[in-house]
């Protein structure tokens, strides 16, 4: 019944020390079953949790749930689903247009030891945080960590569709593309804007990745307005992500607690060669 | 021992270890079973997702799927990032795994399952599985504690040891042989209702002792042969194929209870074949229970043994409640063989059907 089995020698460290491969900080994004819908058409959407835009989906859980609304022309409406199932929201798309798609959930809780958290600090690109906890006196034992997601996801329904890419979401921490991706083209620059609590985030790193090549990563600081400028090389799915990490608020147990933003969008090819020749001189 | 290739994915890998607490929870279960002498784990994942993980572990274009000639180095790229420890030290489990197909609204799931050596000796177990970013449940199953417990772990977190002891007992042949003896007797009375039936099928029919005799003699050599077959891996018939035949074979014999009245030529032979079918089932019971590696034959041999303890038993039991007091009167087949036999039918086509279903 099961493929046959075969014996290999796992590559062990000399130091006797348990070879895992857990991987730090977990992205977080809204993945939909297509960005480009006909209108009336219906549209799946899966929460993924993972790393270079590979992860697992996440069944609608109740308890985690804080917000699952879409954002288009016909207003704001909440995103439906079945509890415990995947995918964990399915909405129709009535009209035209753009579709802002967003999903926040509940905080959750993480330990982990000092060094792992700092570790995860330089991945992440919290260099604030890692100065402040640089030059403090740092408690002993594990760190702990309280955390949220911001996701979104912007669709398109219809041909092209003008505005409604910056429509606000309201979240803490909320990635704004300032130009809408679906009048882009591969090897353009999008430019995005990081808010948090509604006002811009200077310093944060705003990171891109695309799914046919996640492994080569797009990074830019936010300026003083939270303005970043992405060039995006590749035509299809991008996923754009930031961290913000405060300090946990008093009695709620932890000692930081991190925000999670991303946005997902496709992005088609480049315009087709012309086979024209350059224009003499 | 670190092999060149494996080096810098090792090195990443340790700077990047970190433990994180499980609130997102995802899809992925693991399941440890813990028996005398042997460890298995079973990993139910999403197909698609894991091929996708390990194909961007490799740095290889997604979308392949598990088992195509793409996903070769399925085994080694998987071992990457799960780890089995005793005793802190890692072990080497022999890897299976079989990915059933998607039906409609439902994801293709891939069971992995590793299985290895208990050794007396061992402690402690420790469960690391890394291909899963969310959340995930632990299941451990020991043969000495009722309820199996669950533990919510994250990806790539080690489980806190689990304790062996007690869970691994060395046992001494003489248990083993009495442990399976007790287990066999158990699955025949009270456990094993439709192997109950099928020997008061084949009572009701012989009013003498030497009928009886032949029927049970070749009913006993035919399952022992199935038995011991399909135990050393001669045979395996699946038991959604045995069960229903099973539930036939009751039935028959009292069908036939009702057709005729002495033994005739053929029946020796109809109960031979269902012998061994009924041993088909002992195997998939005995399986399920476990077998100690080291006391196999021993396990075999006794747990066929009870099973014979408990089928004489029910011989016994219905022969001094019944055959003894009513078996010379005239109206013992009106009364007890037909009645008897009639409602040992209806059942056995009762579960023929149930079974089918």
């Amino acid at each position: 019944m099961f493929a046959t089995s075969r014996r290999f020698v796992i590559g062990l460290a000399a130091s006797g020390v348990i070879v895992t491969c857990p991987l730090l900080a977990h992205d977080f994004w809204l993945e939909p079953s297509a960005f480009r819908l006909e209108p009336g058409a219906s549209v799946e959407l899966r929460l993924r949790v993972g790393e270079h835009f590979v992860g697992d989906a996440l069944p609608r859980h109740p308890a985690m749930l804080a917000q699952f609304i879409a954002a288009g022309p016909a207003g704001m409406r909440p995103v439906r689903g079945q509890d415990g199932k995947d995918p964990a929201g399915v909405f129709n798309v009535e009209q035209p247009g753009l579709v802002v798609v967003g999903y926040r959930s509940r905080h959750s809780f993480v330990e982990q030891k000092p060094e792992k958290f700092d570790a995860y600090l330089v991945e992440e690109g919290l260099d604030r945080i890692a100065a402040v906890r640089a030059t403090q006196k740092q408690p002993t034992g594990l760190v702990r960590e309280l955390f949220s997601r911001c996701a979104k996801a912007l669709l398109v329904a219809g041909p092209g569709a003008g505005s409604g890419h910056d429509r606000l979401l309201g979240f803490t921490l909320e990635l704004v593309p300032e130009k809408n991706p679906y009048l882009m083209r591969a090897g353009g620059a999008l430019p995005v804007r990081l808010l948090y609590e509604g006002q811009p985030l200077a310093g944060a790193l705003i990171v891109a990745m695309n799914r046919a090549d996640p492994s080569t990563k797009v990074r830019a600081r936010s300026g003083v307005d939270g303005r970043v400028s992405l060039g995006l090389s590749r035509d299809g799915a991008w996923l754009i992500k930031a961290v913000h990490m405060i300090p946990a608020a008093a009695g709620s147990g932890a000692h930081w607690e991190s925000l999670w933003a991303s946005l997902t969008f496709e992005l088609a090819g480049p315009p087709a060669m012309r086979s024209a020749k350059k224009p003499r001189p | 021992m670190i092999r060149g290739r494996g080096l810098l994915p090792l090195v990443a890998c340790l700077a990047l270890t970190s433990v994180l607490s499980a609130h997102e929870i995802g899809s992925t279960r693991v399941a440890i079973w813990i028996s005398a002498d042997r460890y298995r784990v079973e990993i139910v994942t999403d197909a698609q997702g894991l091929a996708d993980k390990l194909a961007a572990a490799s740095k290889a274009p997604p979308g392949a799927a598990l088992g195509a000639p793409e996903a070769r180095g399925f085994e080694e790229r998987l071992r990457e990032r799960v780890t089995l420890a005793l005793d802190g030290v890692p072990v080497d489990p022999d890897v299976s795994y079989v990915v059933s197909s998607a039906a409609r609204d439902i994801a293709s799931v891939v069971t992995i399952q590793l299985t290895g050596p208990l050794p007396a000796r061992a402690r402690t177990l420790e469960w690391t599985f890394g291909w899963t970013y969310a959340g995930y449940s632990l299941t451990v199953h020991r043969p000495d504690r009722g309820q199996p417990s669950v533990t919510w772990l994250n990806g790539g977190e080690s489980s806190s040891p689990i304790d062996l002891t007690g869970a691994v007992p060395v046992d001494s042949r003489f248990q083993v042989a009495a442990r399976y003896l007790r287990l066999g007797f158990t699955h025949i009375v009270p456990y094993g209702l439709d192997h109950v039936l099928f020997v008061l099928g084949i009572f009701l029919l012989a009013r003498q002792f030497r009928p009886l005799l032949m029927q049970v003699t070749a009913f006993t050599v035919a399952h022992s042969i199935t038995l011991a077959l399909s135990i050393f891996g001669v045979v395996a018939i699946r038991p959604s194929v045995v069960e229903p035949l099973i539930a036939v074979s009751i039935a028959y014999v009292a069908i036939e209870n009702l057709l005729v009245r002495t033994l005739k030529p053929w029946r020796i032979g109809v109960v031979f074949v269902f012998g061994l079918l009924h041993g088909l089932g002992f195997a998939g019971v005995l399986q399920e229970l476990g077998l100690p590696r080291s006391e196999l034959l021993t396990a075999v041999v006794t747990f066929n043994l009870g099973v014979e303890a408990g089928q004489l038993a029910v011989i016994g039991a219905a022969f001094l409640l019944v055959g003894v007091w009513f078996g010379h009167r005239s109206w013992y087949r009106r009364r007890v063989v037909v009645p008897g036999s009639a409602l040992i039918a209806c059942v056995g086509l009762y579960w023929t059907i149930e079974r089918l279903t």
